[in-house]
């Protein structure tokens, strides 16, 4: 039936019935009524035209869409009458929505959507692992790339990388590009094929070849102009002139590294083989089609076991021991594969997914208390409901009302919610760097839209189903013959309203403990010392390009002179260069030799986590305290005997029980055998790897005895600069300090330590930062939800209370009765959480620092501030209770 | 409350049965709806009493059904009303109906009318 039909038969129905109305009037007139007495009997007599009408246009048949259309246009009428209760449902669904469609698509963009690559799935990251030294994922060594790739069945491809940064552009404003190394299967593993130009040849990633870079599309577009002619010209790549030969298509990356620029990982076959201990490429592999990633793993196992044979090792030979090459094997150094997707996601995966599980419990939340509004309505529209059902409306048709009412809310909720998550995510972009990866697409998609779309049906059925507990047939025919009284099936409709209470009351307490443990991790990780003073401190980084800072000497003259133009600027104490800048080092595990050291179990490996190669003024600078011996000084020269200071972990790993001073190591790398450094101090320890990291052990080397002992000095150096001033107004003299030295020297990461350091901890804070505002969310939802099922009650019980009253009951009776009635649903509420956060909180185990999933400062805090919240929420309701005038109560219907 | 009907005299129709009435009651003619239940009442002598809110349900159930059709018409007192007349299939349905009921009250009277043969 067509819409036209429908609104002539409606029209037809109504003059149906005013003909009707018209002939009993006519009829009651002939016996004496007067006019007026005999249209307002003939209506009475009719009964509820409204409700008439309604049943008898049910009779023309499910009307298909239109019908659907009928029964949102009512609902939608039947809401606006009711403006305030509309408003507060749209409202709390539109948050609710909103935020879990912002959170959605967070997740959406970096866990769900898949890497842009074609088949990604078979892309695997392979790493190495080096059990007896602790580390879990290490970078590969380059012979091992090669021979992997050779040996190994399971791969179709394999290619090597590593991250890097280089200076691009003209020689007096150069640009610091990231960039990656990469091997020519690289690109053909990944299998995405450039825009414009090639891929590296084989050929030139051989040493000497000649030099070739690809360009991002986005470094083409921000410092090319996106001219495609730059395809065969040479631009200026650390002072090489270096020829481009192709552009990556927009989005091309590896691992999330934000790669702009791609040059040839150099590696010669030849003598890869000679120095096994440079573990620094990152391989991605494709699975051969068919193969799955734990298919390859035990496929490649037999491979690990027999390579030390290959290389003509003993397979059971520890490291310094007679048959050790350092080659992967079953024992000390394993190989690792990794579903790319997953790597890159990390610890993120659950981070996120914690807030996506916490911003649904808070819709939840609001669906009860949603649920129990519409209850409250459904109860003052009782009397129609029955009357309704009598006339022969069907529990369908009344079910479809209810139903038709809730998703209108729910969807005007989710289209309000849509705007919401669209500025949450702005915020969320505002707020910058999260320490989430492949954050930096995140939007609104089609999938986010059709999860938005299924919330809000979901969220609509769901709390739309809470009125049709009235509609169970047994408490309609009780309430037709007891003519709408107090009876069995509105105590029913109360208990719900209770449970309702309750479950809200237990969810937000379970999120409320587990925002509270990330909070408290939070703090905690803001309060662990980091072993120096890191405020009134800024630093920058500066990278010397290879080609014009050949001779190491020139590099460590470099940054000597650059210490001295920072000492003379004004306002600023001391400066200090460094190699390793805390805190998000990664580990160089470097082989280092201990003068008299036997291997024996429990004495660790010879290897040291950090190298630091530093100016002599570098621990006054940063304000390290001498745990004993002495600092650098003026005695320790480039040509004086190589002197080192170690930290108190290594002291306490390979000197236990004694003085670290005095004692003699050589670190790797050493070309004279006979050249030993000695322990002059032992610094305090700072955190290298981050707060949350374990303390690993660190050698401080002077930067300049690195060149006359080690033969080699570190291009990339920090700076640290101690100064009351800002790093906004030292910016400009540090910027005029290095263009004085060599104005083709782009200065990159100026900011102040504390800066440094709140980037470390940007994850933990943002997540902590969002459960805690979902949690207020929550808390305050399920208090209006008791104030309300708390205050209905009281409005309900006003004639009781009168009696009460009137029978000598005290107001502060009163208020216990109405109170007690509140927080004992409260009570049971907070036990149900609590107990429900001792059961979940172990998924967050990983996300926690210093605090365990069972703290008891968090239990009992939340506890306490759970039952100070619902307590308020109840006086209200209660002491209106006390306000309850017997008389006017009694004399109520 | 007005007071309408003595309950005592008051019987609600068995389900099903309006039907069954209202076909019948159009065997001797159209009829509009308010018609219809004047004559109702008229012919169970006041002890049968049909909302309006079942009744109009019922006609255009019926009428959808197409065991009825309805027309606007002018009443004697020239009114227009909407009328209805029994269609060639609601005469069909008013016999099956009829004898469906027929059966019902003959097996009722049975049980009624049976001699109390187990007893003793």
């Amino acid at each position: 039936m067509s819409p036209e039909d429908r609104g002539a038969r409606d029209d037809d129905l109504d003059a149906e019935i005013q003909s009707h109305l018209d002939m009993a009037a006519k009829e009651r007139m002939a016996r004496g009524e007067s006019p007026e007495d005999a249209q307002a009997g003939a209506r009475k007599e009719f009964g509820n035209v409204g409700i008439v009408k309604e049943v008898t246009r049910d009779m023309w048949g499910s009307g298909g869409v239109e019908q659907i259309w009928r029964e949102l246009k009512y609902a939608t009428r039947s809401l606006l009458r009711s403006p305030g209760f509309a408003a507060v449902a749209v409202i709390t669904l539109a948050l609710g929505i909103g935020a879990n469609t912002a959170i959605f698509s967070v997740v959406n963009s970096v866990l769900l959507r898949p890497l842009a690559y074609p088949h990604p799935g078979e892309l695997v990251l392979i790493t190495s692992q080096f059990p007896t030294l602790g580390f879990d994922q290490f970078p590969v060594d380059a012979a091992e790339f090669l021979e992997f790739k050779e040996r190994n069945h399971s791969f179709s491809n394999v290619g090597a990388y590593y991250a890097s940064a280089v200076n691009v552009g003209a020689a007096t404003n150069p640009a610091r590009v990231p960039a990656a190394l990469a091997s020519a299967s690289l690109f053909q593993t990944l299998g995405v094929s450039p825009e414009a130009g090639r891929w590296f040849t084989d050929q030139e990633t051989l040493p000497n070849a000649p030099h070739v870079a690809l360009l991002s599309d986005e470094l083409w577009r921000s410092s090319f102009g996106g001219e495609s002619s730059i395809v065969g010209q040479k631009v200026d790549i650390d002072g090489v002139q270096t020829q481009v030969v192709g552009i990556m298509p927009p989005g091309f990356d590896v691992h999330d590294q934000g790669v702009r620029l791609w040059l040839p990982l150099t590696l010669d076959p030849d003598s890869v083989n000679s120095y096994r201990g440079g573990h620094y490429l990152n391989l991605v592999g494709r699975l051969k089609p068919g193969i799955s990633l734990a298919t390859a793993r035990v496929q490649l196992e037999p491979m690990l076991a027999q390579w030390t044979q290959i290389d003509g090792g003993t397979p059971n030979a520890a490291p310094g021991q007679k048959g050790f090459v350092h080659t992967p094997n079953v024992k000390t150094h394993r190989l690792r594969y990794d579903d790319l997707l997953t790597d890159i996601v990390g610890s993120a995966g659950r981070a996120l997914w914690v807030l996506q599980a916490a911003v649904f419990l808070v819709l939840l939340i609001a669906c009860a208390n949603l649920a129990n509004l519409l209850l409250m309505r459904a109860e003052t529209k009782h009397k129609e409901l029955v009357l309704r059902a009598a006339l022969g409306a069907g529990r369908g048709r009344l079910a479809r009302q209810f139903l038709a009412e809730s998703l209108v809310l729910s969807v005007a909720g989710a289209a309000l919610g849509l705007l919401v998550a669209r500025w949450g995510l702005h915020a969320l972009v505002l707020s910058g760097n999260a320490g989430i990866p492949r954050a930096t697409r995140v939007g609104l998609d089609g999938h986010v839209l059709v999860y938005t779309l299924a919330l809000a049906l979901g969220t609509g059925i769901l709390f739309g189903l809470a009125p049709m507990l009235r509609l169970n047939p047994r408490a309609m025919s009780l309430s037709l013959r007891e003519a709408g009284s107090r009876t069995t099936a509105h105590a029913s409709a109360a208990r719900v309203r209770r449970g309702l209470v309750v479950a809200e009351m237990a969810l937000a307490v379970t999120l409320l403990v587990g925002a509270g443990l990330l909070l408290r991790s939070f703090e905690k990780l803001t309060r662990v010392d980091s072993g120096f003073d890191r405020s009134q401190l800024v630093t920058f980084n500066i990278v010397l390009p290879a080609a014009t800072y050949a001779d190491s000497l020139r590099r460590v003259r470099f940054f000597e002179q650059l210490d001295e133009q920072l000492q003379q600027v004004p306002g600023v104490q001391s400066a200090a260069a460094m190699s390793g800048l805390p805190p998000r080092r990664q580990v160089d595990a470097n082989d280092t030799r201990f003068e008299g050291y036997v291997a024996k179990p429990g004495i660790p490996p010879q290897n040291v986590d950090y190298y630091n190669y530093v100016t002599p003024n570098y621990f006054s600078t940063m304000r390290i305290p001498m745990v004993e011996g002495r600092s650098f000084g003026p005695v320790d020269g480039a040509a004086s005997p190589p002197v080192v200071i170690v930290n108190q972990t290594l002291a306490r790993l390979f000197y236990p029980g004694q003085s670290a001073i005095g004692h003699r190591l050589q670190p790797s790398g050493i070309a004279d055998t006979a050249k030993w450094y000695t322990i002059i101090g032992v610094a305090k320890d700072v955190k290298q790897g981050g707060v949350d990291a374990k303390t690993g052990t660190e050698l401080y080397m002077l930067g300049n005895q690195s060149p006359t002992y080690l033969g080699y000095a570190p291009r990339n150096m920090n700076l640290v600069v101690r100064s009351t001033l800002a790093s906004d107004v030292l910016s400009p003299s540090i910027r005029r300090a290095v263009a004085s030295l060599d104005p083709a020297l782009p200065i990159v990461g100026l900011r102040s330590m504390d800066e440094v350091f709140e980037d470390s901890l940007a994850r933990p804070r943002f997540l902590a930062q969002l459960l805690i505002i979902f949690a207020a969310v929550a808390l305050a939802l399920a208090a209006v939800g008791t104030y309300g099922v708390l205050a209905y009650s009281v409005a309900e019980r006003r004639r009781e209370i009168g009696i009460r009253m009137a029978l000598g009951a005290s107001e502060g009776g009163v208020l216990t009765l109405v109170l007690r009635q509140g927080m004992v649903l409260a009570v049971i509420g907070l036990v149900v959480g609590l107990g429900g956060a001792l059961a979940v909180t172990r998924v967050v185990r990983s996300l926690l620092f210093g605090v365990e999933p069972t703290d008891p400062v968090t239990f009992a805090a939340v506890g306490l501030f759970m039952l100070g919240v619902a307590l308020v929420a109840c006086v209200v309701p209660a002491r209106r209770a006390t306000r309850v005038d017997p008389l006017v109560a009694l004399r109520m219907d | 409350m007005a007071k309408r009907h003595a309950p005592l005299t008051r019987i609600e129709l068995l389900q099903g049965t309006l039907d069954l009435i209202i076909l019948q009651s159009l065997r001797w003619g159209p009829r509009h709806g308010y018609g219809l239940l004047q004559i109702i009442r008229t012919m169970s002598n006041g002890v049968l009493q049909v909302d309006t809110g079942s009744l109009y349900p019922a006609l255009h159930r019926l009428e959808r059904q197409e065991w009825i059709e309805a027309s606007w018409e002018q009443s004697e007192n020239n009114q227009r009303v909407r009328v209805y007349r029994l269609t060639a299939a609601g005469r069909k349905q008013l016999a099956v109906e009829r004898s469906k009921w027929e059966q019902f009250s003959t097996a009722i009277a049975g049980i009624f009318a049976a001699p109390p043969a187990e007893e003793v």
